[in-house]
């Protein structure tokens, strides 16, 4: 009996919240709470509403959709508040959630209705074919704040077949002298405390490097509370096999064109994969292997497990990009005290034999092309869309984008420097207050670089003192002792402008199965994931080499180096 | 349990029609939404013929016959990955089942309600964890230093750690495990459930008999949940090559892919992320007709031997 | 029942009672070590090797759980989804069982046929999405329980266990002058408690779980969200299946923690575990119905 009062309620409750869904349809209902913007079905575009809670008036609601991974930001969050008073416009974003980029692409197109802005991300290409992007070229002029963000040559970079802009990349893009001060790219790591051990020696060579490591290990066998060192690890799990897989390119001296080599005196493709630098390199790795330096388990770890392994500070070095690791294991070293240890890892700009130039770091900017902010055809106000692009990118709105509410999140002290104290940086470290309180809009136009003010930085990380504030001693230490300030100035790279197809990876990323060259660029990085593994792993180097060469061949490179070839041309000829 | 033999003859007369007016007026609804919901939308198969553009939708896509299912059977790697999904599949169908029946029959021999109930909510958590956590779990206990060489090496099986996910010959055995640690209590409910249905008198006449568990188990429980066992078996034969992805895709590596790669890996490698729609939907078609055929003829057997069927 | 225990029965309890608890640890294990791990500190919890007790104890996880905006209407929506659609797809599929399962029906085989055929066949994402668009269901809450509503594999269990009741029920009800919808919720329901709580179950949890029709369906508005649209918003960033460098180098900040993911699924795992007690009764206790059986 006791059952069937529950099958009564159940039914009772579902018919009232049935009712209530009923009319949630057709009228706005209130129940959800906080100032939604009217919806329409479908999402897309939302009609020109002026939600008036609050009293603010005339603020548009704009819709964005971010075809990558990103946190949320809450409704009514106070920065993105006032930025909507200022500027009259309202964001809100939307991100990819579960899906791939081009999936979910694919479903918006289909679907015919989109949001007024959209980064499509892999997906890009997909929406200007589909015709569902404004051109920017009749607005471009009336808008000096976007206009100034590239040069014209720039500009004309991002054109598409028809000879029109329709996005822009929004990375990577200095404003006046570069303030950058850590090494965002790819690098070979090592502790400090391993270069300070041998007093700080210069490692030039890969042979240098992991001589070191071999000394070290066996000098200091464990760390100080008994856990064994891991000399070297690397990770090679799905796409971040890039760890294993391209430094060959670097070693040779090269920038990181990413899927080839251009050697800039032929203006000729070079493949990295098959040079002599790239098959001295894995011969390396090889005899360290079987040295037992090399992690024996580096070819399947997970991505979680290679961060545990740096976290703990067992490992003494690694090829890795900065913002692969960094983030997560700096925080770790600090809780745990391990930076104190020297455990921070800097970058050495190791090449195949000493005296060559590296080019690890690059200080230009790296455009790329291949997706970026673009406004829809389902956009309401078109001119207001461009309008809050360029409005964002005052100083005022920059400044408060990035470093929030002068007094709130940050201080000036009495030359006009802007600071943060240790609360501040706690604080704006937290979810929920990031959530909350703070509005960058991180896929819409902004700077790295100087501020207007010709002070500050554009964005907090790049702010001298917040960098040196947040610098442990060991590293202090190393970098006086090399006579250098910064990682970049570490890893020493030279400073050699990059040509104008920099970086070729943003034509081969968006290479597809269509053509014979796709085809093999998506055949050579499956061989590479199986083969490169074995080779370090393989007892007799050179058989496997041999075996991954002839595995290698058969994937047909050739068509893929051609259709770079053509780019390169397309693009050097521009 | 020969309702198998006498359903055949049936004549269609307008009297019977009357009689059963209310059940035709349902289950003509029931075609109708059934044809809305689930045949509609096979009208997107067409994009397996056509080089299908977004921007062009599926009306104005080019068409172009049967070149994706050229290019899948023309790929030895797609031919490799049916077998690993077929395997994979196989395995998993055949390891889960004997579990979940195992379970749901020890379960029911439990004396103890408590204890019963116990084990069977906890047997069922494992269901809500996502496969990222599982499978992270998974790593941990396989690692070098895991539990599982731990105890190998103390037990003096192994004189070396062994690295599980390196050695393509694990690789299915672990995925094996991983089901059935995520899904067995949660496959045993439906047998638990068919197990209440059988009469306890039954039971009670058997021990009077003399009949010990294993012959209860035998000539009781096994038959009643017969029918059960049978209409399950016969829908997951469709489903072997729905071996799966996340699983896969969490657990395996670059040393392994050869045999971890399932037919779904290979459409997101080569389709999706190819922005190639049409792939994937030539792969899904012949995922179909090969399901439909396993349970036409596995369906057949059935219905020869006597068993419950499926239609 | 029985008094007396041969030597083999003990045997087999004491087995069944090792394999049980061997069982229970190793299935219970993943379940603690995710609570362990969900009450352990974040950026603790990256260096890993925590298993059943919390190192650095927090309750900050649940707190970023359940402080994430939206997570109000998000439960109220998904409570909504998951009773609506279990009673919907329960009576749906219990009368389409009903029907394929009277002996006498015409069309009982081509019925099923026509049913068992759309386990294995699949339009697609995007057809699918352009019926639900023409359909008007993307955008409302129905899109949620009106296309999931009938299911072949619930189908074929309740109709399983309805082939398995006596035919004799029917017959006498029928000399009695019953129609067919009196024999169905007055003779053939009331015995069908344990498979619709059965089903139930499976509805029941696949609804609450489910967050990818929210995603799909309603992607650029908060009114139909659900909880675990919600939580997998939190956790995109982990989840994340195919990356790629230039995505990762911009976005400068540091990847949602494990205790996060942890946390959020303990949080939501909870109360449709709670609900578990209230069918359970139905398959465990195993004495309900006697004598029904021929």
């Amino acid at each position: 009996m006791k059952c069937k009062k529950l099958t009564a309620l159940l039914l009772t409750a579902a018919m009232t919240a049935s009712v209530l869904v009923g009319c949630g349809g057709t009228q706005e209902s209130t129940s959800t709470g906080g100032s939604e913007p009217a919806e329409t079905p479908g999402g897309g575009q939302n009609e020109t509403a002026e939600s008036s809670d609050g009293g603010s008036k005339d603020i548009i609601d704009f819709t964005m959709f971010i075809a990558m991974p990103g946190s949320e930001i809450n409704d009514g969050n106070e920065i993105q508040e006032i930025i909507a008073q200022k500027t009259g416009v309202r964001v809100k974003e939307t991100w990819l959630t579960g899906q791939t980029a081009a999936e979910a692409v694919g479903t918006i197109i289909a679907g015919g209705e989109y949001p007024d802005f959209i980064d499509g991300g892999d997906g890009q290409m997909a929406l200007y074919d589909a015709g569902a992007l404004v051109a920017w070229d009749d607005y471009l002029d009336k808008y000096p704040n976007l206009k100034e963000m590239y040069s014209d040559e720039e500009w004309d970079r991002f054109r598409q077949a028809d000879g029109k802009i329709y996005w822009a990349n929004i990375f990577q893009n200095t404003y006046g002298e570069t303030k950058a001060t850590t090494h965002n790219d790819e690098a070979f790591w090592i502790q400090a405390k391993v270069l300070a051990w041998d007093n700080y020696p210069k490692i030039e060579t890969l042979d240098q490097y992991f001589d070191l490591l071999e000394r070290y290990a066996a000098a200091n066998p464990t760390m100080e509370d008994g856990t064994e060192v891991i000399p070297y690890t690397i990770l090679c799990e799905d796409w971040r096999y890039f760890c294993i897989e391209n430094a060959g390119q670097f070693l040779d001296g090269y920038p990181n064109d990413g899927s080839v080599i251009v050697n800039t005196d032929t203006m000729k493709i070079e493949d990295y994969n098959t040079s002599e630098t790239t098959h001295e390199y894995f011969q390396k790795l090889n005899e360290e292997y079987q040295k037992g330096m090399v992690d024996h388990e580096f070819a399947t770890q997970t991505y979680d497990e290679y961060i545990a392994k740096l976290s703990t500070g067992r490992v003494l070095g690694m090829c890795d990009q900065w913002w692969d690791f960094a983030f997560t294991v700096n925080d770790v070293f600090k809780q745990q005290g391990l930076d104190l240890q020297g455990c921070n890892y800097v970058p050495l700009g190791l090449t195949i034999e000493e005296g060559m130039d590296n080019m690890w770091h690059t200080y230009g900017d790296t455009q790329n092309v291949a997706n970026g902010v673009a406004i829809t055809t389902s956009c309401k106000d078109v001119d207001a869309a461009f309008k809050f692009l360029n409005d964002i990118l005052d100083q005022e709105i920059h400044d408060l984008r990035f470093w929030g509410i002068e007094g709130v999140d940050y201080l000036v002290d009495d030359e006009g420097l802007y600071y943060r104290t240790e609360d501040m940086r706690m604080q704006c470290a937290n979810t929920e207050y990031k959530a909350s309180h703070l509005c960058v809009y991180s896929y819409l136009p902004q700077y790295l670089g100087t501020s207007r003010d010709g002070k500050n930085a554009m964005q907090v990380p790049e702010q001298t003192s917040e960098f040196f504030s947040g610098l442990a001693q060991p590293l202090v230490d190393c970098f006086n002792a090399y006579g250098v300030t910064t990682y970049v100035e570490m890893i020493g790279s030279v400073n050699k402008e990059t040509g104008p197809w920099f970086p070729m990876y943003s034509y081969s990323n968006n290479m597809t199965t269509e053509t014979p060259g796709g085809v093999a660029w998506a055949k050579m990085g499956e061989i590479k994931h199986e083969w490169l593994p074995k080779v370090v792993m393989s007892d007799s180097f050179d058989t496997t080499w041999e075996q991954y060469m002839k595995a290698y061949e058969e994937c047909s490179p050739q068509d893929f180096l051609s259709e770079m070839q053509e780019e390169l041309d397309r693009r050097a000829g521009q | 349990m020969s309702r198998g033999r006498k359903q055949a003859k049936q004549k269609i007369t307008w009297k019977e029609v009357k009689r059963q007016k209310v059940l035709l007026i349902w289950s003509a609804l029931f075609v109708i939404y059934g044809f809305i919901f689930y045949y509609l939308p096979l009208g997107g198969w067409i994009m397996a013929f056509q080089n299908y553009k977004p921007r062009d939708g599926l009306l104005h896509s080019k068409f172009i016959g049967l070149d994706k299912f050229k290019f899948l059977f023309g790929d030895a790697s797609f031919i490799r990955v049916i077998r690993n999904t077929l395997a994979m599949g196989t395995i998993n169908l055949v390891t889960s089942f004997i579990m979940a029946i195992l379970f749901a029959i020890l379960l029911n021999e439990v004396r103890w309600v408590l204890g019963k109930k116990m084990v069977q909510t906890i047997s069922y958590l494992p269901h809500f964890l996502s496969w990222i956590i599982v499978t992270g779990i998974l790593h941990d206990a396989l690692s070098s230093t895991g539990i599982v060489n731990e105890v190998l090496m103390n037990l003096g099986i192994i004189d070396k750690q062994i690295n599980f996910f390196a050695h393509e010959g694990y690789f299915w055995p672990i995925v094996a495990f991983s089901n059935l640690w995520k899904e067995t209590g949660w496959n045993a409910i439906i047998y638990l459930a068919a197990i209440t249905a059988i009469d306890p008198s039954l039971y009670e006449a058997a021990s009077i008999d003399g009949a010990g568990r294993w012959a209860k188990i035998k000539y009781i429980t096994l038959p009643g949940i017969k029918p059960t066992i049978i209409i399950l078996l016969l829908m997951n034969v469709g489903n072997v090559l729905n071996a799966g992805f996340e699983v896969q895709y969490l657990l395996g590596n670059g040393l392994v892919q050869k045999v971890s790669q399932t037919i779904d890996i290979y459409v997101l490698n080569w389709g999706i992320s190819q922005n190639d729609y049409s792939l994937g939907t030539a792969a899904g078609i012949f995922k179909s007709a090969v399901s439909i055929f396993l349970i036409v003829i596995a369906n057949r057997i059935a219905k020869h031997s006597g068993e419950e069927s499926l239609f | 029942m029985k008094r007396k225990k041969s030597v083999s029965d003990w045997i087999f309890v004491i087995c069944n009672t090792i394999f049980m608890v061997a069982f229970v640890i190793i299935t219970l294990y993943p379940v603690l070590n995710t609570l362990a791990i969900s009450f352990n500190d974040g950026i603790d919890a990256v260096r890993g090797g925590i298993h059943l007790i919390p190192r650095k104890f927090t309750w900050q996880n649940y707190y970023t759980v359940l402080h994430k905006q939206n997570m109000i209407t998000g439960a109220y929506i998904t409570v909504l989804r998951t009773i609506i659609g279990t009673l919907l797809a329960l009576v749906t599929n219990a009368l389409l069982a009903f029907i394929v399962s009277r002996k006498r029906f015409l069309f009982k085989s081509q019925l099923s046929l026509f049913w068992v055929i759309t386990m294995y066949v699949n339009g697609g994402l995007i057809p699918v999405f352009l019926l639900y668009k023409n359909l008007h269901l993307t955008g409302t809450f129905w899109v949620y329980v009106v296309p999931g509503a009938v299911s072949a594999f619930n189908m074929l269990v309740l109709r399983t266990y309805m082939i398995g009741l006596p035919d004799s029920l029917e017959e006498s009800a029928q000399l009695d002058g019953a129609g067919y919808m009196t024999i169905f919720v007055k003779i053939i329901s009331p015995l069908c408690k344990p498979v619709y709580a059965t089903v139930a179950l499976f509805v029941a949890v696949g609804q609450w779980n489910s967050w990818f029709d929210a995603m799909l369906y309603n992607r650029m508005s908060d009114k139909y969200t659900t909880l675990q649209y919600e939580l997998m918003k939190l956790l995109s960033s982990v989840m994340q299946q195919s990356g790629s460098a230039d995505s990762m180098r911009n976005s400068s900040n540091s990847i949602t923690p494990a205790s996060i993911r942890a946390a959020a699924t303990i949080a939501t795992m909870l109360p449709i575990v709670c609900l578990y007690p209230f069918l359970q009764r139905y398959f465990v206790t195993g004495l309900t119905i006697g004598g029904v059986k021929e």
